[in-house]
């Protein structure tokens, strides 16, 4: 009979450890919920957690004015460990228990399309971190996607590239493209491909190197030099924007303009890493500390930022990601305080119809979510002269050329003349 | 037909009955994608466990046969977007047939030897994979799961359902198998092969049809993945992950019996759904880990051996 007792209590006590593991805490009152998935650790773990500090961020300076619509605002969320498998789950937690009253999107393309049929089947409304053209199967008029690629992300990305490229006399003509074997660098070289045909480019090379596992890109950039290209676009993700960046001194590979479409450029830390190697480097930039990108609010939430972000080892500077991570929250949090209302179809509306004025400036949603108008900037890295981190904190280094109306200064031309 | 397997068929049969009243009971999602997951190990850990142990022969390469389940159904589905049904079978064939070349190829190696030649089996298919652009290629590529399925109110219930009825079945295969002659057979070769070769036991064919069911059983799973997480690629689809656990969860329940995968399938999948949306992802990695290791040097016959020798003892007593 004690046998039978015990077992009974042991029982109870696994269903009652489960129950615990799985019940949403108490549903505080005059709380809205904003739940998401970030990568917090894997491969895009260091951006995830810059995101989360931006949008916690984002989340204090809400609620220290009384929050959205008289409650405070509560973030939910759980690591996916940059696995699109995980997503799936977590987007049904967030909604099934937890109860969030809006959800938002996890950081890059793979771990944001595995949550937009889940948003679509609810039909809410789903903010989106850098997803390149992830609504292009979905069309979901739900669907908002931060980052200033453009209507057609995948051609606008390397647009401004090509521009520049068109006003240098003599005009160049030849273009070598090479791309990581991967989502996002496909598509960047997938776009340029198609504007070289557009701008009446000839292509002499164009190669892929398996990502991830390629560290020396030495034999690659030999045969980029072999083929005499004027233009070289090239889109890589962060190690191996490195090891581009550096195979290209050593074997002295000097196209008229160099850079496009690489990941990594803009962390503080790959920075400091390359120092003077960055000069010349013509490449897609999301914001600078430039003059003419001084938007409403972004100078006192990067000071916020700053101050953080070295306690938790994350980008010092935080000038890529955490902006728009900060903004994506911002635009949705407006628009509930605009509607005056958590309905969201109401919210979707609102944010389909009016242009928000964010802490990345103006944003304008068109086609598929996307930005109505590309504003990838092309930045060029100039005069830098060190290492330290100093170096990318002040305005003059990271040149502003395109699109006009943000230009910060004048391209150096070629390439080599400005390295 | 023996009593204990007509009682086998009959709790198998429930419990698939079983997972479709559940559908008309619950709605809560998030079960069921929990609940997918959980069931997708169970139905890999037994199949891994029939290659791995019963047979003695440790396959690192879970996640290549999983993953050409997987994009043998995401090259259908931008082909003609067959029914699951049809999915689940091609991609049990392509898994077998791959298990069979490979076992052709492979089983005159042994141990560590055979081993490393399965895990190099999965970096070189993702190679192929991440190159070949009609599923996607490197980048991946997005799939529309159908908006609705007859008798189940959302696709996620149905996934749930055919996960569940794959699970049981795939444990009534290695079930099946362990009580017949090619059960003996298998445990044979683990034991010993050479002497088993001399009992008369037919080696190669045994082996070359655990490898084939190992990886049907495998592809299978893989087929309807692309269905559950809409978005595939290559590193996802051959996540290390996957080799690890179908190799944790047999080594934590057991690899002598088909009870064995099963268990440690429940209690570390279950374990892991937890620790993702309560803890934190080293959490989950360390439980794994930490069980692994624990049970290899504590109990190397798993959670099944554990119970068995507690069991033998307390009878041993009250006699």
């Amino acid at each position: 009979m004690g046998r039978i007792i015990r077992h009974v209590i042991l029982g109870f006590a696994l269903l009652l450890a489960v129950s615990i593991a799985f019940t949403p805490a108490a549903h505080a009152a005059k709380e809205v919920k904003i739940g998401f998935s970030m990568a917090l650790t894997g491969p895009l773990g260091p951006a995830g957690k810059a995101a989360l500090l931006a949008m916690q961020i984002w989340r204090d300076d809400v609620n220290a004015k009384g929050g959205l619509l008289g409650r405070k605002v509560k973030l939910v969320y759980y690591d996916d460990q940059t696995k699109p498998a995980n997503v799936p789950g977590i987007y049904a937690k967030l909604l099934d228990v937890d109860k969030v009253d809006f959800i938002v999107s996890g950081y890059g393309t793979n771990l944001i399309v595995p949550a937009l049929p889940i948003a679509m089947e609810r039909g809410m409304v789903f903010m989106g971190l850098f997803g390149l053209d992830a609504n292009a199967k979905f069309k979901y008029n739900n669907y908002f996607q931060i980052m200033p690629a453009g209507p057609d992300p995948i051609v606008d990305w390397s647009r401004g590239f090509f521009e520049l490229a068109k006003k240098q006399k003599p005009q160049p003509k030849t273009i070598a493209l090479l791309s990581a074997d991967s989502e996002f660098a496909r598509n960047a070289v997938a776009g340029a491909r198609r504007n070289a045909k557009k701008y009446g480019l000839k292509v002499v090379y164009d190669q892929r190197y398996p990502f991830p596992g390629t560290s020396d890109f030495t034999p690659i950039l030999r045969a980029v030099k072999a083929a005499k290209p004027d233009l070289f676009y090239v889109g890589s993700y962060p190690g191996g924007s490195v090891g581009i960046v550096k195979a290209a001194h050593e074997i002295g590979l000097e196209p008229k303009l160099f850079g496009g479409g690489m990941v990594g450029l803009q962390y503080t830390a790959i920075q400091m890493n390359l120092g003077k190697l960055l000069n010349g480097i013509t490449n897609y930039w999301f914001w600078a500390p430039e003059k003419t990108l001084k938007f409403p609010g972004i100078e006192a939430f990067l000071a916020k930022y700053q101050k953080e972000a070295p306690k938790q080892k994350l980008d010092p500077l935080g000038y890529y990601l955490p902006p728009f991570a900060y903004a994506y929250v911002q635009l949705l949090g407006n628009a509930i305080e605009a509607t005056k209302s958590f309905d969201q179809a109401k919210v979707g509306a609102y944010i389909r119809n009016n242009t928000h004025s964010t802490v990345v400036g103006n944003v304008k949603f068109g086609k598929n979510g996307e930005w109505a108008t590309s504003r990838t900037f092309q930045v060029q890295l100039q005069n830098i002269k060190s290492n330290k981190m100093s170096e990318f904190s002040k305005p003059g280094k990271m040149i502003v050329l395109y699109p006009e109306d943000f230009k910060s200064g004048n391209l150096i031309y070629p390439y080599a003349k400005g390295k | 037909m023996s009593n204990e397997k007509r009682l086998f068929l009959i709790v198998a049969a429930v419990l698939v009955v079983g997972a479709f009243l559940i559908t008309t009971q619950m709605e809560n999602r998030f079960y069921y994608k929990a609940a997918y997951v959980v069931l997708q190990y169970v139905v890999l850990a037994t199949a891994w466990n029939i290659l791995g142990g019963y047979t003695g022969y440790v396959n690192f390469g879970t996640a290549a046969f999983f993953a050409m389940g997987a994009y043998t159904a995401v090259a259908l589905i931008k082909t003609w977007k067959p029914p699951l049904y049809v999915l689940l079978i091609s991609g049990g064939i392509v898994s077998g047939l791959l298990g069979l070349g490979i076992g052709y190829l492979t089983l005159r190696l042994r141990g560590v030897f055979f081993s490393i030649a399965t895990l190099a089996l999965a970096v070189v298919l993702q190679m192929v994979v991440s190159n070949w652009d009609y599923v996607g290629g490197g980048a991946g590529t997005a799939i529309l799961k159908p908006r609705s399925v007859p008798l189940f109110s959302n696709y996620d219930e149905f996934l749930f359902f055919v996960m569940a009825a794959l699970a049981v079945v795939a444990v009534a295969v290695a079930w099946l198998i362990e009580k017949s002659w090619v059960g003996r057979g298998m445990a044979a070769i683990r034991d010993n092969e050479e002497a088993a070769e001399c009992m008369g036991v037919p080696i190669l064919k045994i082996k070359l049809f655990a490898t084939t069911v190992s990886g049907a059983l495998m592809g299978i799973a893989g087929a309807p993945f692309s269905y559950f997480v809409v978005y595939i690629e290559p590193t996802s689809a051959f996540h290390l992950d996957y080799a690890v656990n179908s190799l944790a969860m047999p080594m934590i329940g057991g690899t002598t019996s088909w009870l064995g995968p099963l268990v440690g399938a429940v209690l570390v999948g279950t374990a892991q759904q937890i620790a993702t949306v309560t803890l934190s992802a080293e959490m989950n990695l360390l439980i794994v880990g930490s069980l692994l290791v624990g049970f290899v040097v504590f109990a190397p016959d798993g959670l099944v051996g554990l119970f068995g020798k507690i069991r033998a003892r307390l009878v041993g007593k009250e006699a």
